[in-house]
């Protein structure tokens, strides 16, 4: 019976943080300015597509909400309060938050719609620009912190926050989690101009599970930057659920408001973005931990 | 409880491999094709996972998401007809039309166009009027007389490869549980005893990426036939107003479009 208690306590975590998440959103959206995967989306009536993919178009919010779901099981959120603490923490949420690109992908093509197929090609180039330099983001942490595990990181930043050891690559997921949570600058496949992409095209209970998904993205990037950078629940005198919350949301308006200092940028200026840039500043912040590693400097 | 969890999950990873494996090779639709293959190898890191190999499993995972998404594109890009618009029309066998159910059956346009725009036709066709009919020039290369043959040498080949699996002696059985920390475990056999093998993959990587930006970047000698763009340029071209694609607004495009795109 424990796992299913678990379940349902890391799927109220989720709708909770994806609640307050769209909630913090709002402050970040103005008439003028692209809404992004805020865009509208009508909740209340069940949208008839005559020529959609029956099977796809479905699987797709599913999906999507599915990966967010698991990717919360290893979010520590205080001393003890984990779905899971499995030893491959860290990587499990990189390979698991992929399943929201499959499902954007998915109903991208199922709804057979010119504007939700470009929102699929966008979706797929945007996962290809991100997964890099992600990947590089993580792997500073990972090795100072000589774990995969979350809460291995989380313990080993008790002294000293990595972001303080790495700024660099701070910086550098803070561009790149923007870049998986489709947010400000890199909000491409959720365009005006295509209506939406897939958000656009959805209604009724799709409409709410792609909310869900989607704010539950971008808690998941800020929770888990928290986790790498921010030292996680760690916190004095007040418990560790409330800094695992402070932290999150603050990240989270951090990057939100410096998203928006820039002008969104296409999905070819992403892509050249991602190789030209981010890749090298994330191979040189690995050079510059290992570096600090070998001199040893640990928190 | 522990037990019956593992069952289930075996039951449904089991499923998902087979039935991933089944439907990617009789759907009519190039895109589901791509999707049922990496719910199959998805399925597979399930019972990776299952066997305590969690990282083998895990990258199982994003090698094929991000891979066979990647693929899909190429697919849509080159194919003649990913979406299986027109292979849905064609009489099928009933697994085949289980695996294609919901494809909208389209005949392919007539005139004009050959046969390298009639991929736009099955997404963006979505005003209702086929009204072309006939059979223009429709290739039905994709249903060989090989099929039948190649689903008998896969049952050949599963019934020996069970066979064997029956009638082999012994099972080696183990006790104890895998090292639960094998990512060190790999991390250290990649950087110590493998590490020419590995190193020099990297290099041979390095290598590939370096020879796609060399064919990929502008041509020095334009001039030179063999460097010249190879796509299919109409004689001439069908008037953009006659093309019934919807158009996409947006910023390079910018007549922003009232109500198209639903």
């Amino acid at each position: 019976m424990g796992v299913i208690v678990t379940a349902i306590a890391v799927l109220a975590a989720l709708c909770g943080g994806a609640g307050l998440t769209s909630g913090l959103e709002r402050l970040f959206v103005r008439p003028v300015w692209e809404p992004g995967p805020v865009h509208a989306a009508d909740l209340r009536h069940p949208l008839d597509l005559p020529n959609a993919d029956r099977w796809l178009l479905p699987a797709g919010p599913v999906v999507a909400f599915a990966g967010t779901a698991l990717a919360m099981i290893v979010v520590p959120l205080g001393s003890g309060l984990i779905g899971r603490d499995l030893g491959i923490g860290a990587f499990y949420v990189i390979v698991v938050i992929d399943f929201v690109v499959l499902g954007l992908a998915l109903a991208g093509w199922g709804a057979n719609v010119p504007n939700t197929v470009e929102a699929c090609y966008r979706i797929i180039a945007q996962l290809v620009a991100y997964v890099v330099p992600l990947g590089l983001a993580y792997v500073g942490v990972i090795m100072m912190a000589r774990s995969l595990s979350t809460v291995a990181i989380v313990e080993a930043q008790r002294g000293l926050w990595f972001i303080v050891l790495q700024p660099l690559g701070f910086l550098l997921y803070l561009v790149t989690g923007l870049m998986q949570s489709y947010r400000a600058p890199f909000l491409e496949p959720f365009a005006v101009s295509i209506r939406g992409g897939v958000l656009g095209a959805s209604g009724g209970w799709s409409a709410l599970l792609w909310r869900i998904a989607l704010a539950g993205v971008l808690f998941l990037v800020a929770a888990i930057g928290a986790v790498l950078y921010l030292g996680g629940p760690n916190g004095p005198v007040l418990p560790g659920w409330f800094w695992m919350t402070l932290k999150t949301y603050a990240l989270m308006a951090l990057m939100l408001g410096l998203g928006r200092l820039v002008r969104p940028l296409s999905t070819a200026e992403m892509l050249a973005l991602s190789w030209k840039i981010l890749t090298p500043v994330g191979l040189l912040n690995v050079l510059l931990v290992g570096g600090l590693i070998l001199l040893g400097v640990r928190p | 409880m522990t037990a019956a969890f593992e069952i289930l999950a075996f039951a449904v990873s089991g499923f998902v491999a087979i039935a991933g494996a089944l439907g990617m090779t009789t759907t009519m639709s190039m895109f589901r094709s791509g999707i049922f293959l990496m719910a199959s190898f998805i399925g597979v890191a399930g019972l990776f996972i299952l066997l305590a190999a969690d990282l083998i499993g895990l990258l199982q995972i994003m090698m094929y998401i991000g891979g066979m998404l990647v693929m899909i594109l190429f697919m849509v890009l080159v194919m003649h007809d990913p979406g299986g618009a027109m292979m849905a029309g064609m009489d099928m066998a009933p697994i085949e039309r289980w695996f294609s159910a919901g494809l909208e059956p389209r005949k392919p346009r007539q005139g004009g166009h050959g046969d390298h725009g009639d991929h736009a036709v099955q997404h963006t066709d979505d005003d209702g009027h086929g009204s072309h009919e006939g059979h223009g020039g429709m290739d039905m290369s994709m249903v060989t007389p090989v099929r039948p043959a190649a689903a008998w040498l896969a049952i050949v080949v599963g019934t020996v490869l069970i066979g064997m699996l029956i009638w082999r002696p012994a099972w080696p059985v183990v006790g104890t549980l895998p090292d639960p920390d094998s990512a060190a475990r790999v991390g250290h056999l990649l950087m110590e005893k493998y590490m020419i093998a590995f190193e020099g993959a990297g290099f041979l990587i390095l290598i590939g990426i370096f020879g796609a930006v060399l064919l990929a970047r502008p041509s020095t000698y334009p001039d030179d036939p063999s460097r010249s763009a190879k796509v299919a340029v109409d004689r001439k071209p069908e008037a953009i107003a006659d093309d019934r694609i919807a158009p996409l607004a947006g910023r390079d495009r910018d007549h922003r479009a009232g109500d198209d795109g639903l």
